[in-house]
């Protein structure tokens, strides 16, 4: 009689035991880790992002173009997401301000980016809230034109633009406010042709080129455009003529991403006539003018010709890793870690299938996971924005060397 | 094959109590005290036994989950459509019952193959251009394979050689495989008329994308027709109703391959429908010659 007593109690128990296994929601899971796909049902809506920004509360703010009717320039698109990825809210700002550049920068409470009126092609510096409220456009002073890239530096704004009158690439800093600090331009040579796929980047008729800007540790700032009638990474102190130069090959050759690390070492990318090089640590000449084709670099035949490429530098369980993101030839996005202090290999991953994936922006996130926003194609046709969550726990097992 | 096999494993079993029956010659002792023993005799017993069957399934939506999010369209467009009760599952039970006073405890753990469908819709069209339409449809079948333990109370109603029967209980599940397939077709008019498409069936294993345990209740009815040599005939059937999520919540979005095509489980429960037969014999007899006195 206990025997029984004790084989019932037995079953009751294992009963009960898978019973407590049972998979319970947990709305943690759901902000760690999850894929939406922004979708608008107008045929002829086309959207694509720029630049992502993580907002306090957990969710994310996107600065986006879009297609415009009667521009030949971009429409400026924002795009609040909660935590969980689902869509919150969508600014289609006015088509008086147009072409917006990254970065997305957080600054006190506010985001800010530039772009340009359509009319005078003057750069205007605009600011959003985190759940875009309101917009505030205003122009930054001093005339510049064509907005390229942006950085946020010492509290200031590094502007890159271009000025088609004087045929310069113009780097300027700039306070909140659009007052200008510095600037200073740098030819681009001479001649038609020279601006020809200058112009072509702004109404994305043409390759768009990984215009860049910052500062680097030893005081002098960078801008990857084009100088001299060739793409090259041009190191400054504002002085009338560049302190270094990385000699791109005219328009089809010259530095894809560049991200400062420490000194005169970068973690960097390059692209020449199609190919894809990836430079996770090299130390760049800083002075004097070199080339980009003798840099050499990890060749990835998988990359897409002249690649889109982002780096994020990420703290992953107390190791700095690399991530470099860029598009394949099998249309996803794909994710490359690098040891940052020796520019080893570590792991890929990719994203997306079916439709097409294409990158544009890494963040990793507070609960130091990554978010990766990117462009797909619905339907195999219509740009919608996405963003793809990836948890803490994924980025430790991506940034993992495997023994 | 799977089906076949089974049957002919019943068929063997029946054959082999079959064989085992002796005929018992009338003993001399007072039949009165004969019988009253072999009533108490028969107030327990063990009984062993296999069945299987068929099954349908039906999901219900506990949250819904999206990867596509409309910016300037209701949720509720493209909300999946799930199909109730429309795909043939099987089973296959050994039960295990011990029986006192009309009522049996039953343990009946079963390989159960379950299936169930949905589908959602997509469309992007032109104000301008009526032409300009184009509508995406996703066919979406999940094939889950799971081993359930159920713990069943059943309840003899009446009768000796008929003996119908209420059963009412509650089970546990143990994913053992789960695969998936995506059939995509859509309508392209932008391409100057009525283009029909197809694309390939998408077929991934989500064996990661379910919960690797659920749980639910159980109730049903079945009857038992004693062949008189010591084998019963069972037919049972089962409603089970889940109480638990079958989805994984941690891996929602772990298939790149469903994620590129827009598509994250919900969080469901699963009811099934399931009709067995089978075949019972007692484990306790009042002889060595297998007689159990069943009448």
């Amino acid at each position: 009689m206990i025997k029984k007593n004790i084989s019932v109690l037995f079953i009751v128990i294992a009963l009960f035991s898978f019973v407590s296994c049972s998979e319970d929601s947990n709305p943690e899971y759901d902000t760690q880790t999850f894929t939406t796909i922004f979708d608008n049902n107008k045929f002829d809506a086309s959207y694509f992002p720029i630049d992502m920004q993580e907002t306090p509360d957990g969710g994310y703010v996107i600065l986006g173009g879009r297609k415009l009717a009667d521009n030949n320039f971009t429409g400026i698109y924002l795009l609040k997401a909660d935590k969980f990825g689902n869509f919150v809210k969508e600014i289609e700002v006015e088509e008086t301000s147009v072409n917006p550049v990254a970065d997305f920068v957080e600054f006190q409470t506010k985001y800010y980016f530039f772009c340009m009126d359509p009319l005078t092609q003057v750069a205007q510096i605009a600011s959003v809230d985190a759940n875009l409220e309101a917009v505030t456009i205003t122009p930054v002073q001093g005339g510049l034109t064509y907005p390229a890239a942006s950085a946020f530096v010492d509290n200031n704004f590094v502007l890159l633009g271009y000025n088609n009158g004087d045929k310069q690439t113009v780097i300027s800093i700039l306070n909140a406010d659009g007052g200008i600090l510095e600037t200073q331009g740098y030819s681009i040579g001479t001649g038609e042709d020279v601006e020809e796929p200058i112009i072509k980047h702004y109404i994305r008729t043409g390759k768009q080129y990984p215009f860049e800007v910052g500062k680097i540790a030893n005081g002098l700032y960078f801008f990857n455009g084009f100088y001299n009638y060739t793409f090259s990474l041009v190191f400054t102190d504002f002085g009338d003529d560049p302190v270094g130069v990385v000699q791109g090959q005219q328009d089809d050759g010259g530095f894809s991403a560049v991200t400062p690390l420490n000194g005169n070492k970068f973690a960097s990318s390059r692209f020449n006539f199609g190919d894809n090089y990836l430079l996770p640590n090299k130390e760049l000449s800083t002075s004097g003018t070199t080339s980009s084709t003798d840099l050499g670099g990890y060749s990835l035949p998988e990359l897409v010709s002249n690649a889109r490429v982002k780096i994020l530098r990420a703290a992953v369980d107390s190791k700095n890793v690399l991530i470099y993101g860029s598009d394949t030839k099998s249309k996803q996005i794909g994710l490359l870690y690098y040891e940052e202090s020796t520019g080893k290999f570590i792991s890929s991953r990719y994203l997306g299938f079916s439709n097409p994936f294409e990158i544009a922006s890494l963040v990793q996130t507070s609960d130091e996971g990554l978010a990766v926003c990117g462009t797909t194609y619905l339907a195999g046709r219509f740009p919608r924005i996405c963003i793809f969550k990836l948890s803490k726990d994924q980025l430790i097992s991506d940034a993992t060397v495997s023994e | 094959m799977k089906r076949l096999n089974l049957f002919l494993l019943c068929l063997l079993i029946v054959v082999g109590v079959f064989g085992q029956e002796k005929k018992r010659k009338p003993s001399a002792y007072n039949k009165q005290k004969q019988s009253q023993e072999d009533e108490k005799f028969l107030e327990k017993q063990w009984w062993l036994g296999f069945k299987a069957g068929a099954n349908l399934s039906k999901a219900n939506v506990e949250k819904t989950y999206s990867i596509i999010a409309p910016t300037n369209y209701e949720a509720s467009t493209i909300g999946k459509k799930y199909d109730s009760y429309n795909l043939l599952g099987s089973q296959a039970t050994i039960e295990v019952s011990f029986y006192f006073k009309r009522f049996l405890l039953s343990f009946q753990p079963t390989y159960q193959h379950s299936r169930f469908s949905y589908s959602n819709s997509f469309e992007w069209s032109s104000t301008d251009e009526a032409a300009n339409h184009v509508q995406l449809t996703f066919e979406q079948e999940q094939k889950l394979d799971h081993m359930i333990f159920p713990l069943i109370i059943k309840y003899d109603i009446y009768g000796n050689k008929l003996r119908p029967y209420v059963q009412i209980g509650a089970y546990s599940a143990l994913l053992l495989n789960a695969t998936k397939s995506i059939t995509t077709t859509g309508i392209d008019n932008a391409a100057g008329g009525e283009n029909e498409f197809a694309t390939e069936t998408i077929n991934v294993g989500a064996t990661d994308l379910f919960a690797k345990y659920h749980w639910g209740l159980m109730g049903g009815i079945g009857v038992n027709y004693n062949l008189g040599n010591n084998v019963r005939l069972n037919l049972d059937a089962m409603y089970k109703l889940g109480m638990s999520n079958i989805s994984s919540t941690e891996n929602r979005y772990g298939n790149d391959r469903l994620s590129g095509v827009g598509e994250a489980m919900d969080d469901l429960t699963l009811d099934n429908i399931s009709v067995s037969l089978g075949c019972l014999f007692p484990m306790r007899f009042l002889s060595s010659g297998f007689k159990t006195l069943d009448k």
